[in-house]
């Protein structure tokens, strides 16, 4: 091995590789997406669970309910004329929903009779539950306050009709679903270590050899073992390239996303960004070794980017065990390439104390299965069924 | 110098080279010859220490190809049958690349390649991103990064694949050019024309062996044909593959 051949072969690929549109797409496009992506998440949720927005209601024979009319105004809902085709507008999601009022209904609530309201509703519509929900809310408290006046007009207590006091409390705060929306954030850095270095990988394994070039490189004098860490090394620089542009576009995206305003409290700063830096790109060296070996056994370009394209689910799934069930980095994930860096990583995002240890162990057992994945390549690389694909 | 000494290979059931030896000395040009699947591709890799021989061994200068895979690699160069280029790179960086794995670097490397690429006739294309270039142009840039660390043995397989007819002329030029500088070249071909008029000494393979060996008249006084191309059938045993 020679490290003049080595730096030789990683300023080749890394060369190769900075003027092809598809390997600087996948490591430097990417990286933009997840943090973006977070971003609009949360201003969704922002936007859906501020208290004061005003929620607006087409209603239809507004004139027959006076009384209905005013009371949803006071309650932060807005009355509005009701649209030509109110069913449209409910399907295509114009309107919420829109409250038909009945021309009967002025008779039969002086009569003390059930005066019709038809609220129409589209319940395959997510975004316009809570709406309609708050709809709901106002004419439910509307009819029993009128139903208590009744009552009392009649020397009644109203108390008598509510035998049961049922009280929902609703777990789902924004504020948890915001956290879950967090925990996504390793996740995206960590695909973006698979997908930076996805192309060097096919390009310089399974191309190399579809376009005919393998044969005379492995004519030079320098040994197997030089070409493949020269190969890995520029692999891991794309790799982990794009891994820090993650990095840092989740914390541009971050520090603009409206956190406060769900009750989020981060303090996530340059220091907490380093420690996250050195726990990630040992993951980076790690995809770039596996894909190498995985690349060189593939057939054909195209077979290797199949298998690659497969291997980038393999960092979401602890992501997504992770984001169902969090959990602290426990002694055994630290063991395990990946999952021990994603626990790692959360305990820095939650601001836990992280000991050494499990900054170090995860870190070392990546490189190192890196490097045998490099040796076995390299091994490889002297099979004539692997060189000449026979 | 380049040696095969009883060069035996198969591949699971199928025999690709079933005792081939001979011998190509410096400054002649020995002309591999057979029609295709006789196992020239497969004698050249042996050669060229890409694969292993089941038994008999390979020399270059008197240097095992096996053991000594590196030392062998420095003194000899390979046009071995796939010449596949990087596309993104220009010729010149290219050829370079291959003079930085041969430890070449700086002015050295840089005057070396001027000078391979004038020989050639390369002019504007030096500095051209390879692709798009025409298979003439490809087997320059194929050619110039085989030779561009000088080495005293050249092998190169079926060297006018593909070429048109002044590719193929200046191919041929060359070839004699690297014998009159000393060098030791060993050509495959299936064309018995070229081998004949190129070559110094001729080995005829057929299915995996050696059927003939010697210089262009030898050769026919062996078979008692008057007539090259009969000498040829007469030596493999059918024409088959031989065009």
């Amino acid at each position: 091995m020679s490290m003049r051949h080595v730096a030789v072969v990683f300023r080749k690929e890394l060369l190769d590789a900075l003027r092809d549109r598809r390997s600087l797409f996948s490591a430097l496009v990417f990286p933009l997406f997840g943090p973006v992506l977070v971003v609009v998440m949360f201003r969704f949720i922002a936007q859906q669970n501020s208290p004061d927005a005003v929620v607006t209601l087409p209603v239809l024979g507004a004139e027959h309910a006076p009384g209905l009319v005013e009371f949803l105004g006071a309650h932060d809902i807005e009355v509005q004329p009701a649209p030509d085709d109110p069913e449209l507008a409910v399907r295509t999601g114009v309107a919420p929903a829109v409250l038909i009022v009945d021309p009967d209904y002025g008779e039969r609530f002086r009569e003390g009779r059930p005066a019709k309201v038809e609220l129409l509703v589209d319940n395959s519509r997510n975004d316009a539950r809570s709406k309609v929900r708050r709809a709901r809310r106002a004419l439910d408290a509307y009819g029993s306050s009128i139903g208590a006046m009744r009552l009392v007009a009649r020397g009644i207590d109203p108390q008598l009709t509510r035998p049961l006091a049922v009280e929902e409390v609703d777990l789902a705060t924004p504020q948890q679903l915001a956290a879950n929306i967090l925990n996504v954030i390793p996740m995206f850095v960590m695909m973006s270590a698979f997908i930076g270095g996805m192309y060097v990988a096919t390009d310089s394994t399974a191309g190399e050899r579809e376009r005919g070039s393998l044969e005379p490189l492995l004519g030079n004098p320098a040994s197997r073992t030089s070409l493949v860490l020269g190969k890995w090394l520029a692999t891991s620089a794309l790799a982990g390239t794009s891994m820090l542009m993650t990095l840092v576009t989740a914390g541009i995206a971050l520090s603009r996303a409206p956190l406060e305003d769900l009750g989020i409290e981060m303090s996530f700063g340059v220091r907490d960004a380093l420690q996250v830096a050195v726990v990630m790109l040992p993951v980076a060296t790690f995809a770039a070794g596996v894909q190498l070996l995985v690349a060189t056994f593939a057939r054909s370009f195209r077979e290797a980017q199949t298998y690659l394209s497969v291997m980038t689910l393999l960092p979401m799934m602890p992501g997504m065990w992770l984001t169902i069930m969090p959990m602290d980095a426990a002694v055994w994930t630290m063991w395990v390439p990946i999952l021990g860096q994603q626990a790692v990583l959360m305990d820095v995002i939650r601001g836990n104390a992280v000991g050494p240890a499990s900054f170090v162990i995860p870190a070392v057992l990546a490189v190192v299965v890196a490097l045998v994945c490099v040796r076995v390549c390299a091994w490889l690389l002297g099979r004539e069924s692997i060189v000449f694909g026979s | 110098m380049i040696r095969a000494v009883s060069l035996h290979k198969r591949f699971g059931a199928k025999i690709a080279v079933d005792d081939v030896s001979f011998e190509a000395a410096d400054g002649r040009i020995t002309g591999l010859l057979g029609p295709n699947g006789a196992g020239k591709t497969t004698t050249l890799r042996m050669l060229s220490t890409l694969v292993a021989p089941d038994r008999g061994h390979a020399e270059v200068d008197g240097l095992d190809c096996q053991r000594d895979r590196a030392k062998v690699l420095e003194r000899l160069g390979v046009l071995p049958d796939a010449r596949g280029l990087y596309p993104r790179l220009t010729a010149r960086e290219n050829v370079r690349y291959f003079g930085a794995l041969h430890d070449m670097d700086g002015d050295v490397l840089e005057r070396e390649i001027d000078r391979l690429f004038a020989l050639l006739d390369m002019g504007e294309l030096a500095s051209r991103r390879v692709h798009g270039f025409s298979q003439g142009e490809r087997m320059k840039v194929a050619i110039a990064r085989t030779l561009i660390h000088g080495p005293r043995n050249v092998m190169l397989d079926e060297p006018t694949n593909g070429l048109d007819v002044m590719s193929t002329r200046s191919m041929r030029e060359l070839i004699r050019r690297l014998r009159n500088e000393g060098c030791c070249v060993v050509f495959s071909s299936h064309v018995m024309q070229e081998v004949a008029a190129l070559c110094d000494e001729i080995v005829v393979v057929a299915r995996g062996t050696v059927v003939a060996r010697g210089a262009p008249d030898e050769l026919r006084a062996q078979t008692g044909e008057d007539d090259l191309e009969d000498a040829f059938v007469a030596a493999i045993g059918t024409d088959e593959g031989l065009h």
